[in-house]
């Protein structure tokens, strides 16, 4: 029995074993937690709340459904109402018994509580359900309000967060206030209201009572305060370790064959293993926490009920003529009562961490209004000449990626950018769909700037398609039609005719009305690229940007794409950023970007004659042929 | 206890060997993972059973000390005040100790599955996704996992619900038989009487997690396709789409919440009416003075009490069923079986030619071949038997098929890059972690692949760099660029590359061509390709059709007599 009692200190984790986003191990003992402990500077691109907006919110949705409110609190008040006649009957009920038993009623004592009962059951079954009414509402507009904030964040923004972060907030954070709106916030409710309400009987019991009852407060307030100082934040990092453990895992599982390619089969079993200990490792601190704090708590249980008795048996009095007479009714009636406020103190004191971690997920939620808008200044595209001046522009300061780009494109030109990667070829086709302005310099759309309209207006005039290439879930009629919800399915079959998926397509089993995405029919890379293009194909705009766009497809499909693209798209202004040197060899013009700067302009034959870097590739890609 | 890993409920480091399952059957398995715990869970189980004691034989307690008080005996006030006291200290130790019993045996259980399942994830390596999909994998370990683990948890609390239940009715008859036994046939009645509820709030439950998950999928789905829906629209669409599920969400809520409140409801009535039946007899009993008013209070403490341990009960066997369900998951992904099988003994000689059966081609050692294909998934397939990936039987080096060599052997000798390599999370100092010749540098081998470039554009400096969301930031060109440079730091004898360049510009690819070439000197390297940059550097150059070799030739014969082949590498 001393054996398993000793503590025998663990094995440190391996820290070269831990993915770059781990936890660092919790401080030793009950040490507190810092406030931002293991949060890196990658979660954070998106902005949190301050608590005073978390504050001001939560009481403009109090205030909004006031009415809601305050019915669940008056039934719930009916309902500790009920549950407090019981005690008080049968203490009176068990005094009679004691001193004159012949007067006693048995009948009528039974009919009182029996009523109390079917009361208390009533109205329990409705404050339940208001509750969830309510609950729910609020949960749904809160839920909701977030995910149309989110679809109206500006492009540049949505693209630095990272897809991750968002995600977790979309996903992770509304969960955790499902689960405090849903549990702890009815349960606090009720809660308190019966904390109140049990008092109150007892001051109207023997007010002595309610001094053994207050006698352990203290306590409980001091080692609660102590805990909830450490436990919230602490949690939080338990649930994520948690999920690194899984992450670890789905990671082994989806790059099997790298994984047994590199012989890295050992080094998993380390990593799972070292996301597992460094979780076990928070779990141990947070069950430290719990065993300091549990005590005080357990002692709520005993403690009270026992001095009621005491406190009893001191002022018991069999004259029941006496002022602050105690009989024996009272004593059954405050011990009972006592017995009473153990349960919704415990439930109280278990759901405040909830709640707490519920209003640290409103505060990632509401961190949302926070992103400033897109900047626009209001102009109207005259025309549809694509013009970039002395355009500059870098990711981070002091290193720009562009440097000085100018150029004229006339409506209906193809044009092509080649360049070796990392030259700013990418960059520079955001910065031309508008997608943000440069730092310096301009682009525009008939003389409008690009990156300062309206997005809907901006996508009207120019649209991008990179080589992302994300299936939504749904049917595949709501995939392509994503510009022109209500298109007729003819006009969807023509778009998939034009990047030569309409055979595909027709052969589904649902044909337009397949599931695809997650969960859904799954389309190759390849056939995934072509629905983003018969996406640009029904949104028509007049100029369009494929950066890549056909890439995932093999050599002969891209170029019968291309082809029968070329048709649907002729008299468009045509953009294409393109490793294939046959793209280029298309095109009216091409440009070659080197080092953020176009080196060279000029149609294929014009380079060719330059001889420039251009024709050295060309030639060296050709020269067999 | 020799090799347990768990020697304290408060030592949990988990080892990295979780040991040999039985695996027989689902009995043998829960057998298994019991005796790895079966300390924490005997020592939980008595503290278990001593504090639910405890707060059994509290009424009993009052009921005495209210009967001294009405008795005005004062030692006996002191005494039974004292002893409640003693006994709620006992009940706060124990119910301390059997929370970290608890605990204890959660965390083992669940570290040792996690572990478990990552060997064999492991194990399974390439061919894990034609048994198993990866959604099955993360389903196993934040579901099945957790309900197996909690199945155990609650043995101790079991245990302790069904003794104090047996003492406490053994008290009831023992003071008075008559009320004694109406308690005791009463409580499980009144338990069956919630029965009926169970099945409707569970169904209601389950339908609004489903609401919830899909509500969910589709908000998650609207923000990882965020930039398409600002790109071109639908935002109102979809936004609608999320707004319906939402609401789908709510009204499944508030019909779930109806059933728990009827529930709930039940749980105040039916132990209500228990009470209002103590009342009765019990209270004729002490008028007839066949009992004392004291213990009439007790009775009404104990059939309050007594619904606990039925509660627990109820919650216990939920748990067990669907312990007993996930156990039966887990049990069918640990029992998957890799499609291969290797020696385990020989180990690979050297320079010997690989030989592929079914498409008749082979490889002599130390050439750079080229291959050119007249379909991909032809390609795929090659580029996974040469590897030893699929159907090792058919393909042979020298005279022996790759499945009689050591699987270690293999994948030392023969590396096969496949179309799109997987980047691991981590840092640049970890993505070439791999065992490698050590002929190669890091930064050669980023040169080769034409991938210093990357390092620059990633936050965090040199090998310290991060590969944020395994290199999903990274556009497609440049996660090409960056596995090629870690296949190349490896630098096997044997090196198949699946069109190794499809995402890379053609500035790149040339450079990448010609210094890739002269890394691989004197080895064995296979480029499976249609890019006449790379082809042009190649000693031959195999062209298969259909799956079968129907031409080997240098680069420049082959496009001078082959029409097919012209056609396959020509693009203009």
């Amino acid at each position: 029995m001393m054996k398993f009692r000793r503590y025998s200190p663990p094995t440190p984790v391996d820290e070269s074993k831990l993915s770059n986003g781990a936890y660092p191990a919790p401080p030793s003992g009950v040490k507190r937690t810092h406030k931002d402990y293991g949060i890196g500077e990658s979660a954070n691109r998106l902005p949190i709340a301050p608590e005073s907006t978390v504050n001001k919110e939560m009481k403009i949705l109090f205030l909004k459904h006031k009415f809601g409110f305050l019915s669940v609190a008056f039934l719930t008040l009916l309902t500790v109402a009920a549950s407090l006649v019981p005690p008080r009957v049968f203490g009176n009920f068990l005094q009679t018994l004691q001193k004159n038993p012949e007067d006693a009623q048995i009948s009528q004592v039974v009919g009182i509580v029996g009523i109390a009962i079917l009361v208390r059951t009533i109205f329990s079954y409705f404050t339940n359900v208001r509750a969830s009414i309510l609950g729910e509402f609020i949960l749904s507009s809160v839920r909701e309000r977030f995910v149309e904030k989110v679809i109206e964040i500006p492009p540049s923004a949505a693209e630095r967060a990272g897809s991750g972060e968002l995600l977790s907030r979309t996903t992770t954070d509304i969960d955790h206030i499902t689960w405090a709106m849903r549990d702890a916030v009815p349960i606090i409710s009720i809660c308190l209201i019966q904390i109140i309400g049990i008092s109150a009987a007892i001051m109207t019991t023997a007010p002595i009572f309610m001094l053994a009852t207050l006698a352990i407060l203290p306590i409980v307030a001091i080692s609660t305060r102590w805990y909830l100082h450490r436990s919230p934040q602490a949690y939080r990092i338990q649930s994520s370790a948690y999920c690194t453990v899984n992450s670890v895992l789905v990671e082994t599982a989806e790059s099997g064959r790298t994984i047994d390619a590199l012989r890295l089969g050992n080094d998993r079993n380390e990593r799972t293993h070292a996301a597992s200990a460094r979780w076990l490792e928070w779990e141990r601190y947070t069950l430290n926490l719990r065993v300091r704090w549990f005590p005080t708590i357990e002692v709520n249980s005993v403690l009270p009920a026992a001095l009621v008795l005491a406190f009893g048996a001191i002022f018991y009095s069999i004259d029941s003529s006496k002022p602050g007479y105690i009989g024996i009714a009272t004593i059954t009636a405050g011990v009972l009562y006592a017995q009473m406020m153990v349960q919704p103190i415990e439930e109280l004191l278990w759901c405040i961490d909830e709640l707490q971690t519920g209003k640290a997920s409103l505060g990632r939620l509401f961190g949302i209004n926070e992103i400033p808008p897109r900047e626009i200044k209001d102009a109207k595209p005259d025309g549809k000449t694509i013009e970039s001046s002395n355009v500059r522009f870098g990711y981070r300061a002091g290193k720009d990626v562009l440097k000085d780009v100018s150029f004229l494109l006339k409506p209906g030109t193809r044009l092509a950018i080649v360049g070796p990667s990392g030259a700013g070829k990418s960059t520079l086709g955001r910065l031309l769909a508008g997608l943000q302005p440069p730092d310096l310099g301009k682009i525009t759309v008939g003389n409008a700037e690009i990156g300062f309209l309206p997005v809907e207006q901006a996508r009207m005039e120019v649209a991008l398609v990179t080589q992302e290439h994300h299936v939504f879930m749904g049917t595949l009629r709501q995939n392509v039609s994503l510009a022109k919800p209500d298109v007729s399915d003819e006009e969807i079959w023509q778009a998939l005719e034009a990047v030569d998926a309409a055979g595909w397509a027709k052969a589904l089993e649902n044909g337009l009305d397949t599931i695809v995405g997650s969960g859904g029919a799954r389309l190759l890379p390849a056939q995934a690229q072509q629905v983003a293009l018969s996406r640009l194909v029904l949104a028509d705009p007049h100029t369009l940007i494929l950066d890549e766009a056909t890439s995932l497809l093999d050599q002969r499909a891209a170029k019968h794409l291309e082809n029968s693209l070329a048709a649907v798209l002729a008299g468009r202004t045509v953009i294409a950023i393109a490793h294939r040197l046959q793209t280029a060899f298309d095109a009216d013009l091409i440009a070659v970007i080197e080092d953020g700067q176009i080196s060279e302009w000029g149609s294929h034959n014009d380079l060719m004659l330059a001889n420039g870097a251009y024709a050295k590739l060309w030639r060296s890609w050709r020269d067999e042929s | 206890m020799g090799n347990r890993l768990y020697r304290t409920p408060f030592d949990n480091q988990p080892a990295l060997d979780p040991g040999e399952p039985d695996l027989s059957s689902t009995r043998g398995f829960l057998w298994w993972l019991f005796t790895h715990q079966l300390r924490v869970i005997l020592v939980g189980t008595l503290f278990g059973t001593i504090g639910l004691l405890c707060s059994a034989l509290s009424p009993g307690l009052f009921g005495r000390g209210i009967q001294a008080i009405a008795d005005q005996d004062h030692s006996k006030i002191q005494f039974w005040i004292v002893m409640i006291l003693l006994l709620g200290v006992l009940q706060a130790i124990t119910s301390l100790l059997r929370h970290q019993c608890g605990v204890a045996s959660y965390l083992i259980c669940i570290s040792r599955l996690q572990a478990l399942v990552g060997r064999k994830a492991v194990d399974l390596g390439a061919d894990l996704p034609r048994l198993i999909s990866t959604g099955e994998i993360s389903a196993v370990n934040s579901n099945d996992i957790e309900k197996l683990a909690g199945a155990f948890d609650i043995i101790p609390r079991l245990v302790g619900a069904v003794v104090s239940f047996v003492v406490v009715s053994y008290i009831l008859i023992s003071t008075t038989p008559t009320v004694g036994i109406m308690v005791v046939i009463a409580v499980p009645l009144l338990g069956l009487g919630i029965a009926p509820i169970i099945k409707p709030l569970q169904k209601r439950q389950t339908i609004l997690r489903e609401k919830l998950s899909h509500s969910s999928g589709i908000a998650a789905d609207i923000v990882s396709g965020l930039r398409i829906l600002r790109g071109i629209g639908g935002e109102e669409s979809f936004l609608q789409r999320f707004r319906e599920a939402s609401q789908e969400v709510r009204v499944a809520a508030v019909r779930a919440a109806r059933v728990r409140g009827l529930l709930d409801g039940l749980q105040i009535l039916l132990p209500g009416s228990l009470i209002l039946g103590v009342i009765w007899t019990g209270g004729k009993l002490v008028i007839e003075e066949k009992m004392k008013v004291g213990e009439l209070l007790a009775f009404y403490g104990y059939s309050a009490y007594l619904a606990m341990p039925l509660h627990i009960m109820t919650e216990s066997s939920q748990r067990i069923t669907s312990g007993l369900v996930a156990t039966r998951r887990i049990l069918s992904l640990l029992c998957q079986k890799p499609f291969q099988t290797w020696d385990t003994k020989r180990h690979f000689p050297k320079d010997e030619a690989l030989r592929d059966s079914q498409s008749g081609l082979e490889i002599i050692s130390g050439e750079y071949l080229g291959i050119v294909c007249d379909d991909s998934l032809t390609a795929d397939d090659l580029c996974d038997r040469l590897g030893g990936y699929l159907e090792a039987k058919s393909v042979f080096y020298g005279d022996s098929p790759l499945s009689s060599f050591t699987r270690d052997s293999v994948r030392a000798q023969i590396y096969s890059q496949e179309k799109e390599p997987s980047i691991l999370s981590g840092n640049v100092g970890s993505h070439f972690s791999a065992q490698s010749s050590g002929r190669v540098s890091i930064e050669q081998a980023l040169r080769a692949a034409s991938a210093e470039d990357i390092l620059d554009s990633l936050e965090g400096e040199g090998m310290a760099a991060e590969l944020v969301e395994r290199g999903r930031t990274l556009s497609g060109g440049q996660r090409q660029r960056m596995a090629l440079a870690r296949t190349l730091f490896v630098d096997a004898p044997i090196l198949i590359l699946d069109d190794p360049t499809s995402a890379v510009d053609s500035h790149t690819e040339a450079r990448i061509a010609s210094r890739m070439k002269e890394l691989r000197l004197g080895m064995t390297t296979v480029v499976i390709t249609s890019s006449p940059l790379i082809l042009d550097l190649t000693d031959r150059v195999a062209l298969l059709i259909a799956g079968r070799v129907v031409a080997i030739g240098t680069h420049k014969d082959l496009l001078l007599s082959n029409q097919a082949y012209r056609e396959l590498v020509v693009r203009g």
